[in-house]
């Protein structure tokens, strides 16, 4: 066992890693179908796996509905089995640009909040965060990066890695020291899992602690997310469900023997940052005020009121076109 | 000059923090002093006898320079040996009593400050506790034994996972305990009635030096509204301070928080590990010392009954005063 697994190091994927992850997932599986009634239980199959592997992650569940919309709508239009083939893989390819194009644009906009010589403290490891200090290495602004270790999961490790090597000069600190260091930042970024109709934001669970921080120290807090990670159920009082998880996240098997037998462990996973802690949402379409999210979301999502559709009522809508059971999944 | 062999174990001890922990380290040094006097075997002249122990004091709060306990027990005994006017064997004999009365009294310390402090608990209490404090866990197992705790949640504490020791310590007294990372302290903050947490040093305005996490803890509790309390015996309390002398915070090695073989393949990435943090007075609501529960802002009146000898010698010294020559 490395010494690193040892102190519980398991960095786990970022939203945005993790919904590229899952677009190929889908592209895969969708490519293998070889009935229309498949695609009922290929897309069930991957909305039950989502909701319980990363159901904070706003970008995933609106990727999902935005291709149960994609399935259904091909359907109606043509019930062919090669035609609704080559429009989810066209989806997927949209998608897969729309991620990428959100990055560069959210990373172009953040960059210019950083001025010379300042001091950024951040939190987990956010893909837009490190597109961001991508961004500047060429600019010449010589900034200090903080970088908090991220327990659970010790992902700070690898941001602070990505950091150093781009050139950057780097601070690494234990997450009980954001306060601490406060003092010396002139900048909290932060990424998000999902942002919500108030303006809060989901992200790694210590961002609100570190947000709290900095609004003591009157130091400002922007929070990278493009307009893919908008929680619309929020708008309409949905709660987002916040999973935690147990000792394991903490150390492996061999350091929980050196404990007491009763030794437990509950180990939350995200944290909501109250839009009060926020300074600044950065979108792909502009620095918003957290308390103008709504107004995004209109932007984005058309004029009010706004339509939602669930993930639920999509795979009912496709299994009522294509056949096949919705939950039937069994392998 | 020869220093006997279990005097630098015990330096040796505190300086690696095998001995670690404000409470353990000045007993350790008043057993080290005492240790020191019982085997002087110099010229049985007085100069000689307090250069010796004027260099052991100087050896023991070396190892740990930042820590209030240690300087102020070792304060406190020299004290006593320089008070003596008679031969080496009267000084000898001060410099025991005074090492046997410190260990005493801290000792005795704890059980009154959990006696005090569980008081303080309410019932059907969650409690929050950082690091590993054993006034702070005295405090608590008093108070579940009073049948007042529903749960403990206590953080990790990284680097050094003292938060460990915590938890098995309140389990074997059959507390319910839960372990938390420490970036969940807001997470869980609504759901806790009180934070009770030890302290390394309080400052002359009330301010409590603890482990780093120590002031972010406190400051989520004070934006949930939670209670603060500081479990502190009353030679934790700086007259250094009292003087306008800031605080060091002693910042620790790199190995501490990641491996080696890390630290060396990413050479340049810096990695800072202070080892403590300042909470202010106004995110505490009182500090629980075996003489009484104050508020923090009172700490003055604690260093002035306390520790006013010490004060008076900080006074007149004006800087940290070394023990004689060395």
């Amino acid at each position: 066992m490395s010494e690193l697994t040892k102190l519980g190091f398991s960095p786990g994927l970022t939203s945005t890693e993790y919904s590229l992850k899952l677009l190929s997932e889908v592209s895969e599986s969708f490519s293998k179908i070889s009935e229309l009634r498949a695609l009922t239980k290929a897309y069930s199959s991957i909305v039950s796996r989502v909701k319980a592997e990363r159901p904070t992650s706003a970008q995933a569940i609106n990727l999902l509905k935005d291709l149960g919309v994609e399935i259904v709508k091909s359907m109606e239009e043509k019930a062919d089995l090669s035609y609704v083939k080559k429009n989810v893989l066209e989806f997927v390819e949209k998608w897969r640009n729309r991620i990428q194009r959100e990055l560069s644009e959210v990373s172009r906009i953040a960059s210019r909040r950083i001025s010379s010589g300042e001091s950024i403290l951040t939190h987990s490891r956010s893909m837009c965060v490190v597109r961001t200090a991508e961004y500047i290495v060429s600019e010449d602004k010589k900034p200090i990066f903080y970088v908090t270790e991220s327990r659970p999961g010790m992902e700070g490790l690898v941001l602070a890695e990505e950091l150093w090597r781009m050139g950057h000069r780097v601070k690494l600190i234990v997450d009980s020291a954001a306060r601490f260091f406060m003092k010396d930042i002139d900048l909290v970024l932060l990424g998000a899992e999902a942002v919500a109709a108030n303006g809060a934001i989901v992200s790694k669970v210590g961002s609100s602690l570190i947000s709290l921080a900095a609004n003591e120290a009157r130091v400002r807090v922007f929070v990278l997310a493009p307009t893919s990670k908008l929680s619309i159920e929020t708008l309409f009082g949905e709660l987002v469900q916040l999973p935690e998880g147990d000792w394991r996240r903490l150390m492996p098997p061999g350091v929980l023997y050196t404990l007491p037998e009763n030794y437990r462990a509950r180990v939350p996973l995200y944290d909501v940052i109250p839009p009060d802690y926020i300074d600044g949402i950065v979108s792909e379409k502009g620095l918003f005020a957290p308390q103008a999210i709504s107004y995004l979301i209109k932007e984005v999502h058309g004029g009010w009121p706004l339509k939602t559709i669930s993930l639920e009522s999509l795979e009912k809508e496709l299994s009522k076109l294509v056949g096949g059971e919705v939950y039937g999944d069994t392998d | 000059m020869e220093i006997p062999i279990r005097v630098v174990q015990i330096a040796d001890d505190i300086k690696a923090m095998r001995i670690r922990g404000a409470g353990k380290i000045a007993r350790a040094a008043a057993e080290a002093l005492k240790i020191a006097a019982i085997e002087y075997r110099g010229p049985l002249d007085e100069s000689s006898f307090k250069k010796y122990m004027a260099y052991v004091a100087n050896l023991i709060t070396s190892t740990r320079p930042t820590a209030v306990s240690l300087h102020n027990a070792v304060l406190y005994i020299m004290s006593k040996v320089r008070a003596v006017s008679g031969g080496v064997d009267d000084m000898r004999n001060a410099a025991i009593n005074a090492a046997d009365k410190l260990i005493q009294e801290s000792i005795e310390a704890i059980s009154r400050i959990s006696e005090f402090g569980a008081k303080r608990i309410k019932n059907g209490a969650v409690v929050l506790t950082h690091c590993h404090s054993t006034a702070a866990v005295s405090t608590i197992i008093n108070a579940n034994r009073m049948g007042k705790i529903v749960k403990v949640y206590s953080t990790e504490t990284r680097p050094f996972f003292q938060g460990r020791i915590t938890a098995r310590q309140l389990l074997e007294s059959s507390v319910p305990v839960i372990q938390i990372p420490d970036s969940a302290v807001r997470y869980v903050m609504n759901e806790v009635d009180h934070v009770v947490v030890g302290a390394d040093t309080v400052t002359s305005n009330g301010a409590v030096i603890n482990k780093i996490g120590t002031s972010q803890v406190a400051l989520a509790a004070h934006e949930a509204r939670v209670r603060v309390f500081v479990t502190a015996e009353t030679y934790k309390f700086s007259p250094m301070t009292a003087i306008g002398e800031l605080v060091p915070i002693e910042m620790r090695g790199a190995e501490e928080v990641v491996p080696l073989d890390w630290i060396k393949s990413h050479p340049g990435l810096e990695i800072l590990n202070p080892s403590f943090d300042v909470t202010p007075p106004e995110y505490i609501d009182a500090i629980v010392t075996e003489i009484g529960v104050i508020p923090p802002q009172a700490a003055i009146n604690v260093l002035v009954e306390r520790l006013g000898w010490a004060l008076e010698e900080f006074l007149q010294s004006e800087h940290r005063p070394v023990f004689g020559e060395v």
